[in-house]
């Protein structure tokens, strides 16, 4: 990379660093903001023995009388300094809790994510190179079963076809509990390899591929909304016909020219969908009886956990917004239209 | 007539099938059977058969989708309304202050409709009210950045700058010379956030978010009837393909509209 274009590189991923830091300053304040409003004391709630005296020790020991302005920046310092105080509920720390939760999700959605990205580009490819009709049938319906279809009803389809018909994949979890669950990083798949079971990899993955297709729709879905247009292009519609012409066979054509083109406007757009993607794992995950983030956000809200909403949604929009920075970075620095300071 | 209006139409009688259910269902979609037919497959008396706590699905449904529709719509109507209130707020506002909702919006469009859902349960009673406010609040970004798109295309317009040279008032620019020009698309707009409020209403329906669980809407019934999917998987499939059914009229009738 010369010099110049690294000092560009660098220059914009300091830019995206301030855009996260805005999104952790906004969204702190309207999360703090949020649980001030919130109605009834938590506190009382999850008191055994809620007099008021015994109330007002715990606010005290927990510092929520101190003013509004010292209690914020305590949060914020706790939140930085990775101190998310005790869940109210199961009285674990938060930062346990949660990734644990954490890691089932973004295993699911990241294998989602590679598995769409896996049949979606070659699709969209075949279908825009003006081959086969099959191709270009598939890439339009595909691209309608997004908005069409919910998600959480395919779940069921393919659990009644999977499991019920064919009897090939498990209804639910993520494990069969016969067996010890090697813990290392948290990502199962991983885990198995890295404890030295690979005995054990395929029936991590006959778990995850049900779920990992439900959800895998979406970022086909993605991919191939983004390449059919720009590949209907008349500018491209020549470079293809030049190409062929040429002689390129599909394979050098679709891999190392076509590929070129559509990569970074895919990066974009899957790194802006990583949000509605998550939000789609946890509808998939309330389907497959997945033990991710999904049941625990939402047992947190109902039962008014504080420090599970305060920090774990802080974290989890942090991580949407990190997402979405990556994937601009990523695609400034494939694609050449872009740095020459187009749009 | 063509294919579009064709699809309007049968959406449009479907619309008033879904409503009629607010008044009429063949059986009452709430009370038990207790005569021992749960999970008993269709028959006359029951179109679709009965479900695990002896209702008929068919009533349950047919007033479901009265609810989601109705949900659906209510959402889709503040949400547009709220995006055209920010819209109108960016446009007359002072660079600095439209330029910090541009940004505010922008980051607003990265978090997904379920969280803004899950954040405003905080301090929301659990219900359909609820559902509705956070589909209308979670698609304000999307629909904000199409309606300013198709604003400033029509604010460039040749016609538009005929008729602001020619003296036009405001609000009768708006009326007689952009309003035609802008229908189409806002029509076709309208039905897109339609049909993403239909999906978010009965996806935070199926969480369990609406409180009520016997509340007959096409997600909560899918909630319920998850528990007999492996007695008998058609309780889960004919909520689904109503629902499915109505997204897919809903895409029809606006697919020739771009």
């Amino acid at each position: 990379m010369p010099l110049n274009s690294l000092v560009e590189f660098l220059v914009n991923g300091l830019k995206k660093c301030g855009v996260l830091v805005g999104a952790l300053i906004g969204a702190s304040i309207l999360l703090f903001t949020a649980i001030q409003l919130l109605e009834g004391d938590p506190i009382a709630l999850r008191l055994k023995n809620p007099d008021p005296e015994t109330v007002a020790l715990e606010r005290e020991r927990l510092g929520l009388n101190d003013p509004l302005l010292t209690q914020y920046f305590n949060y914020f310092e706790n939140f930085m300094t990775g101190d998310w105080g005790r869940s109210l509920i199961t009285q674990r720390p938060v930062v346990e809790d949660l990734f644990s939760r954490l890691t089932a999700t973004l295993e699911l959605t990241l294998s989602a994510m590679f598995l769409g990205v896996l049949y979606g580009i070659p699709i969209a490819l075949f279908a825009s190179s003006g081959s086969a009709w099959i191709f270009r049938k598939l890439s339009h319906g595909l691209g309608v079963i997004g908005v069409v279809i919910p998600i959480f009803w395919l779940g069921f389809i393919l659990i009644v076809i999977g499991s019920l018909w064919l009897n090939v994949f498990p209804t639910e979890g993520r494990f069969d509990y016969t067996y010890d669950k090697p813990h290392v990083t948290g990502f199962l798949i991983l885990d198995v390899l890295l404890a030295g079971r690979g005995d054990l990899f395929g029936l991590v993955v006959n778990h995850l591929f049900l779920p990992a297709l439900c959800l895998s729709f979406y970022p086909a879905a993605v991919v191939i909304n983004v390449i059919h247009p720009r590949m209907q292009d008349p500018i491209t519609r020549n470079l293809i016909m030049s190409l062929k012409a040429r002689g390129f066979g599909p394979v050098r054509l679709w891999l190392k020219h076509l590929l070129k083109l559509a990569g970074a406007p895919v990066v974009t757009a899957l790194g802006t969908s990583f949000g509605a993607l998550l939000g789609g794992a946890v509808l998939t995950e309330t389907v497959f009886s997945w033990p991710g983030m999904g049941s625990f956000l939402v047992g947190a809200i109902l039962e008014k956990d504080l420090f599970v909403i305060e920090n774990g949604f802080l974290f989890i929009i942090l991580l949407v917004f990190a997402v979405v920075c990556l994937a601009d970075t990523v695609a400034f620095s494939m694609d050449p239209k872009i740095k020459k300071g187009g749009s | 007539m063509n294919r579009t209006r064709l699809f309007e139409l049968l959406l449009g009688l479907i619309l008033l099938w879904a409503f009629v259910g607010f008044f009429y269902t063949p059986l009452d979609p709430l009370s038990q059977d207790y005569t021992g037919n749960r999970l008993s497959g269709p028959s006359f008396s029951h179109l679709l058969g009965v479900d695990g706590l002896g209702r008929d699905l068919f009533s349950r449904i047919w007033l479901g989708s009265g609810h989601s529709i109705l949900m659906g719509l209510v959402a889709t109507v503040g949400n547009l309304a709220l995006a055209a209130l920010i819209l109108f707020a960016e446009q007359k506002a002072p660079a600095w202050f439209s330029q910090f909702i541009l940004s505010f919006v922008s980051g607003w469009l990265a978090i997904p409709v379920i969280f803004i859902a899950l954040l405003l349960l905080v301090f929301l009673e659990q219900g359909p009210g609820t559902l509705v406010i956070a589909a209308a609040l979670g698609n304000v970004p999307f629909t904000f950045r199409q309606l300013r798109v198709l604003w400033l295309y029509q604010k460039e317009t040749l016609y538009v700058q005929a008729s602001l040279v020619l003296g036009s008032q405001s609000w009768n620019l708006f009326r007689r010379t952009i309003w035609p020009n802008l229908k189409p698309d806002v029509s076709g707009l309208s039905k897109l956030i339609f049909a993403f409020s239909l999906l978010e209403v009965s996806g935070l329906a199926f969480l369990g978010l609406i409180g009520d669980p016997d509340f007959p809407e096409l997600g909560s019934i899918l909630r319920q009837n998850k528990s007999y999917l492996l007695a008998d998987p058609w309780q889960v499939i004919w909520p689904g393909i109503f629902l499915s059914g109505i997204l897919l009229l809903v895409q029809l009738s606006r697919s020739e509209q771009e």
